[in-house]
């Protein structure tokens, strides 16, 4: 790969819980994960529930440090994940919520104010982007959420299953707008459990299984294998 | 981002905090001054009419020594739970988790502003008004400023890493409200040698002792005494902030434990 903007090292990552006085359990969400991510490609990751998907993502995005292996990536690429539902502050407004989020993003706060009219604009809140988002139902939130990440320039996007989220007419528009960015030079790293999605989506991507690698490659080619699995599945 | 972008993003996020903690009570921005006068009048009241206590000027000697002291427990106490109420914004962002604790801690500090505007009109109508001298606060906030900074990052880390420590802040918070001269002056104590302790290792106690030397006595600060505050709050903060950053990832899983 020429440009690689993103690798995952033999990443590792444990989860400990307390259990009790000085009891914990320990379990391994993602086992020695390696592949590379270029600039402007769109990457998936499949897999069914519980499979590290989820925890995967946020190593690459940062949020998490693995306990062995590395995630290399320049200090000065901006990365951010959608993950819907989560990030907000109740008592403020959509409007608050929204700046602070490109502020995060790392625009100054007199770029990120146009920015802020359009996230309003996109996520249809209409009077209520100025009321607290606890006045918000959960689909306001999602869109929201969705509009704040997807407007921003970041330069890796990361997203969790979110394009299930809204009404019909809304989930056509948010799809829209991320195929819009993914045309562009958009690097995007795609969480689902959803085949349809991934395939439409995605050039690469990556199978997990239990925290394990099964395959990493081709969308056409990793899918297949998927598949066939899947179907051996079912037949048993 | 670099260090330098997160600084406005502090002073953003602890402006909207202030308004959405402010938004959230009907008496809104009227309890920052209600708050710390209510408390005084609960002091002054026990003291006062109780256990008759206290002399000729109680009241003001109460109030310069009861306000800075609830501007650094509700700080430190709000800073300690900085990563813990923000884990929504961590489990999203790689935010480096200085931030967190600093945004408590501006937001307590901007709401000080108005509350110790007001202390400072109360020591006027008082009587109390040697105002050459008053350029002496500025380095006394400055300091009680620092120490804030550098307690509240060091209970940061150690309320996120064992969420039992929390009990421990607010005993530490007792106990530095019964030794840090609130009701009583450092110049009560009879024995000079645990006089001298106190002034060399409880910095609020050194620090409200100046605020009553500027206001109420209009004396000239010996800044000397104040360095080993000085350097209690610069090694708080190196440890503190230090810390916050070497173990940014071990942090980050314990908020999710």
């Amino acid at each position: 790969m020429s440009d690689v903007i993103l690798s995952a090292e033999s990443v590792t990552l444990e989860y400990q819980s307390r259990t009790g006085f000085l009891k914990q359990f320990t379990h391994k969400a993602i086992d020695d994960v390696s592949f590379q991510i270029g600039r402007g490609e769109v990457f998936g990751i499949l897999g069914r529930n519980g499979s590290g998907k989820s925890s995967l993502l946020k190593l690459l995005a940062g949020t998490l440090t693995p306990d062995s292996g590395q995630v290399v990536c320049e200090p000065s690429v901006t990365r951010s994940l959608l993950a819907l539902g989560l990030g907000f502050n109740n008592n403020l407004s959509g409007r608050d919520n929204a700046l602070i989020s490109c502020m995060l993003n790392g625009y100054t706060q007199k770029e990120a104010i146009p920015l802020v009219q359009q996230i309003g604009e996109f996520s249809e809140l209409g009077q209520f982007f100025d009321q607290p988002v606890k006045t918000y139902s959960s689909g306001m939130r999602s869109r929201l959420g969705f509009a704040s990440a997807v407007l921003a320039k970041v330069d890796i996007l990361l997203i969790d299953e979110t394009l299930s989220v809204g009404d019909n007419a809304f989930k056509q528009k948010a799809e829209n707008a991320l195929l819009k960015k993914i045309s562009g030079d958009q690097t995007v790293i795609f969480v689902s459990h959803s085949i349809q999605q991934i395939n439409k989506l995605c050039s690469r991507c990556l199978w997990l299984e239990k925290g394990k690698t099964i395959t990493v490659g081709p969308t056409k080619e990793v899918m297949a294998k998927y598949l066939d699995t899947e179907q051996e599945q079912v037949k048993i | 981002m670099t260090f330098f972008q997160y600084f406005p993003l502090i002073h953003l996020m602890a402006r909207m905090k202030l308004k959405s903690k402010a938004n959230a009570l009907v008496l809104s921005y009227v309890w920052w001054i209600l708050e710390p006068l209510l408390f005084v009048l609960m002091f002054y009241f026990v003291f006062k009419f109780l256990l008759h206590r206290g002399r000729e000027d109680f009241l003001i000697f109460l109030i310069i020594g009861k306000i800075p002291f609830l501007w650094f427990s509700k700080s430190v106490t709000s800073a300690a739970n900085a990563l813990i109420e923000n884990r929504g914004l961590i489990n999203q962002r790689a935010i480096p988790k200085f931030v967190f604790p600093l945004v408590n801690i501006n937001e307590a500090a901007y709401q000080q502003v108005v509350t110790f505007s007001v202390l400072m009109l109360y020591v006027i109508f008082s009587g109390y008004n040697d105002f050459g001298l008053w350029w002496q606060m500025i380095p006394l906030i400055l300091l009680q400023y620092l120490l804030i900074c550098g307690l509240g990052s060091c209970f940061t880390l150690f309320v996120t890493y064992l969420p039992d420590f929390r009990l421990i802040v607010q005993m530490f918070m007792m106990g530095m409200m019964f030794c840090s001269g609130i009701f009583w002056s450092i110049g009560d104590i009879a024995d000079p040698h645990l006089q001298k302790m106190i002034l060399l290792f409880n910095p609020m106690a050194v620090i409200i002792d100046g605020y009553r030397q500027v206001l109420m006595h209009g004396q000239v600060l010996n800044f000397l005494a104040f360095l080993p505050a000085l350097a209690i709050s610069l090694g708080l903060n190196f440890i503190g902030f230090g810390a916050l950053k070497k173990f940014d990832g071990l942090l980050t899983r314990r908020v999710f434990m």
